[in-house]
């Protein structure tokens, strides 16, 4: 009777409450990590500045040079690297990057485009697998503490489909981290690379020494070595935007989840109070009128 | 009535309750009639009584079945000397009659025809007969999860205000109106506005001349809302036993008769048994739905609403009802709430009929997916209320999604809710049903919005709404 339904109450409370510790801990965590995965994106800004202003120099100085990677081409095959986490529990973080990809990709192929995918974090390759695109490189375990490794392990395998012609220019979607509430999915064209002189010629003017240095071997060398250095810096900052965001996104998530799981341990609360005092109100009811009985029999 | 075997004098008013003395040699036997004649106002009235026990030293004590106001001690009780009867037989069709068998719409007509008591034995054990067609009620809820059976018996569960009444009226319009036998209702101690409204309804459409009507309605003393079911039973009874025809017994609500059992127990003096209910409670149910049988090569297929007390369907009540049922149709408050009419819930509703071999394999598949897909959406709520949508599984998420599809397409407009929803009633066939359902399983119509399945009938008419939808988008 009233008594199943206390029971089953209670039951469903206490998953609701074991659950609710998870995501506290989980909250927790990712507090924490947003911390570090901070200071990472600050740290490597520094290297990736000084990165962008020596090939500015090289550039100026080797006048226009040719160079793989810089080579524009008519686009047949479009190479999507879409960024995201090897876990879940991050709210909308993944899925909506994930779906400015797919919107992105379909926009492509509606123009006649060849669109080959690669996918860091498992959530893009269950996500995109499902949907049956075919993956062509997928890496994992990176976006959780992304080593400056992880970024030239996926640089080198873009750069070798680029130069062999499997793809004709490559785009990122990552996720660009603004502040603990606030996180934009966003796309970058990696591939070719944009010589930066074009891109920042006025912010340049700010910070810009126009040094002339001298080179040895000569600009073009150094610039050959220097590019693929450049694209996986870019790439770096793009991970460690990417873990910053997932971070505070899971730490959102997993604060809101918690949160609705009190709310929901309040209203069954309630709900087992009244089957409480119903049973309680009804066993009353019935030895009283047992009593009642006898004593008029 | 029947004629006087002795006469007795009151010794004892208690409201509904009247002991009376009747000399040694006249004592009626339980579950006789006793009548009282009573001036009230100036008007002359006689107060039926119907004896339920024997206390000794010649006294009896008898339940009323009206007023007892204006009795008073010593007034004379004429024992009839038989039960209550009521006219039965085609006499009684397109009337309306109270319990004890006078018609309530003509007042001045004479049943000088046939009468039968309203006590009577369960049919013998060797001429029951287990039917297993399935009737179509072109309601896909009611067809899919838990079709009815010609000759069986339905329960329709649900707490107050979920529309046990309207569905139980959406039946008499759906089925009495092609039903070539004839229809009994019984108003058992709900509203006696609904059965005005329903003798109008049936008038219009002609059934009334194949029906017959008793109402007891909530104004009645207990002794009335008892017995009312009994004698509507007992018109169905002779139509089926004497007249062999196939009747329809609608009987709104059954829990009303276990309310009046209640209280008359409790006048009666017994010891209340679990959650306050008379310690006969099981036995009175028994009583009547061993009754309600179908015999060999004649039906009695009965719909019964039955209140489920604060909503809490372990309540002793509905539950002694449940296993006299072979379909039972439980009506969930949270679908109303969601404006999902008729509120069936998917999950606990059940039938006997539910079986490859009475409904063939593909509807028992597909019904059965359907409450496979329902009750993992129902798992997963939890999961979605805490961590949100987002979190689901791929396979999850497509399964909620196909989920809330299938919830909205348990919904369908009924004919006698016209006046509420603005839309006509729509009747699909079973096997569109079946079909439409099974186009949802296989994703084939994931593309349609969920909006699209809300209040239509098959699948056909959920793509002309999506249409509707985008025009109107667009």
């Amino acid at each position: 009777m009233a008594s199943a339904e206390l029971r089953a109450i209670r039951r469903r409370i206490r998953s609701v409450e074991s659950t609710k510790k998870i995501t506290r801990a989980m909250e927790l965590i990712a507090a924490s990590r947003i911390v570090k995965a901070r200071e990472r994106v600050s740290a490597a800004r520094p290297y990736a500045e000084k990165m962008i202003e020596v090939i500015r120099n090289v550039g100026r100085a080797s006048g226009d040079v040719g160079h793989p990677l810089l080579e524009r081409r008519p686009v047949v095959t479009m190479g999507v690297l879409v960024v995201t986490s090897d876990r879940g529990l991050a709210g909308a973080y993944n899925s909506s990057v994930m779906r400015m990809a797919e919107a992105r990709m379909s926009e492509l192929q509606g123009d006649g485009v060849a669109v080959r995918l690669y996918a860091v974090g498992k959530k893009a390759q269950t996500y995109f697998s499902f949907r049956r695109y075919d993956i062509a490189n997928t890496f994992f375990g990176v976006t959780d503490q992304p080593a400056y490794d992880d970024a030239r392990g996926i640089g080198l395998a873009l750069m070798e489909d680029y130069e062999s012609g499997a793809v004709d220019a490559v785009e990122v979607f990552y996720t660009v981290y603004q502040s603990a509430l606030s996180y934009v999915p966003s796309r970058v064209e990696l591939l070719p690379v944009t010589p930066p002189s074009d891109v920042d010629a006025e912010s340049s003017e700010a910070g810009g020494r126009a040094v002339s240095y001298e080179y040895e071997p000569d600009p073009a060398a150094i610039l050959g070595r220097l590019l693929p250095r450049y694209v996986e810096s870019a790439l770096y900052g793009q991970l460690l935007e990417s873990s910053a965001s997932e971070h505070a996104s899971r730490q959102r998530a997993m604060k809101a989840a918690t949160e609705n799981a009190d709310e929901l341990i309040k209203v069954m609360t309630r709900n087992a109070n009244q089957a409480r005092q119903a049973e309680i109100t009804t066993e009353i009811a019935e030895i009283v009128g047992g009593a009642q009985a006898l004593a008029a029999g | 009535m029947a004629e006087t075997v002795s006469v007795g004098r009151i010794s004892k008013v208690a409201g509904p309750v009247v002991d009376v003395e009747f000399p040694r040699e006249g004592l009626p036997e339980i579950l006789h009639a006793l009548e009282i004649d009573l001036e009230v106002e100036g008007e002359q009235k006689t107060v039926v009584a119907e004896v339920a026990q024997h206390l000794g030293r010649s006294r009896v004590r008898a339940v009323a079945m009206a007023s007892t106001d204006g009795l008073v001690r010593g007034a004379p009780v004429r024992n009839t000397g038989s039960p209550i009867s009521v006219p039965v037989g085609s006499q009684t069709l397109g009337h309306i009659f109270n319990m004890w068998g006078d018609s309530l719409d003509a007042p001045d007509i004479e049943f000088s025809g046939e009468r039968w008591p309203i006590h009577r034995q369960a049919p013998p054990f060797e001429d029951v007969e287990p039917t297993r067609d399935v009737f179509e009620t072109g309601i896909k809820v009611l067809d899919l999860i838990c079709p009815y059976l010609r000759g069986g018996k339905v329960g329709l569960f649900g707490g107050a205000g979920v529309g046990k009444t309207v569905l139980i009226q959406e039946m008499i319009n759906r089925v009495a109106t092609q039903h070539d036998g004839v229809s009994v209702f019984a108003g058992v101690g709900e509203r006696t506005r609904e059965g005005n409204d329903l003798f109008l309804e049936m008038s219009e459409t002609g059934v009334i001349n194949q029906a017959a009507l008793v109402f007891g309605q909530m104004d009645e003393p207990p002794g009335v809302r008892l017995r009312v079911a009994l004698s509507a039973l007992t018109m169905a009874e002779y139509f089926r036993d004497v007249q062999r025809q196939d009747v329809l017994l609608f009987i709104d609500n059954i829990f009303r008769f276990t309310q009046a059992g209640s209280e008359v127990s409790v006048l009666l003096e017994r010891m209340p048994s679990a959650v306050g209910y008379q310690p006969t409670l099981a036995g009175e149910m028994g009583f009547l739905q061993e009754r309600i049988t179908s015999l060999k090569g004649r039906s009695i297929t009965s719909m019964q609403a039955v209140y489920v007390p604060a909503d809490d369907i372990t309540d002793p009540a509905p539950h002694t009802a449940f296993a006299h049922l072979d379909a039972t149709t439980v009506l969930e408050r949270a679908l109303t709430a969601l404006g999902i009419y008729p509120a069936v819930d998917p999950l606990d509703s059940n039938s006997r009929a539910l079986d490859p071999q009475i409904v063939g394999r593909e509807h028992y598949d597909v019904a059965t997916a359907v409450q496979r897909v329902l009750q993992r959406y129902k798992d997963l709520q939890d999961i979605i209320a805490i961590l949100g949508v987002d979190e689901l599984s791929e396979e999850d998420r497509l399964l909620v999604a196909r989920a809330r599809r299938i919830q909205r397409f348990l919904s369908q407009p009924m004919f006698v809710a016209e006046q509420f929803t603005g839309q006509p009633g729509i009747y699909t066939p079973l096997d569109e049903t079946i079909s439409s359902f099974k186009m949802v399983l296989d994703g084939e119509l994931d593309h349609l919005p969920e909006q699209a399945f809300y209040m239509v009938g098959g699948a056909e008419d959920a793509m002309r709404k999506a249409r509707e939808i985008q025009g109107a988008a667009a």
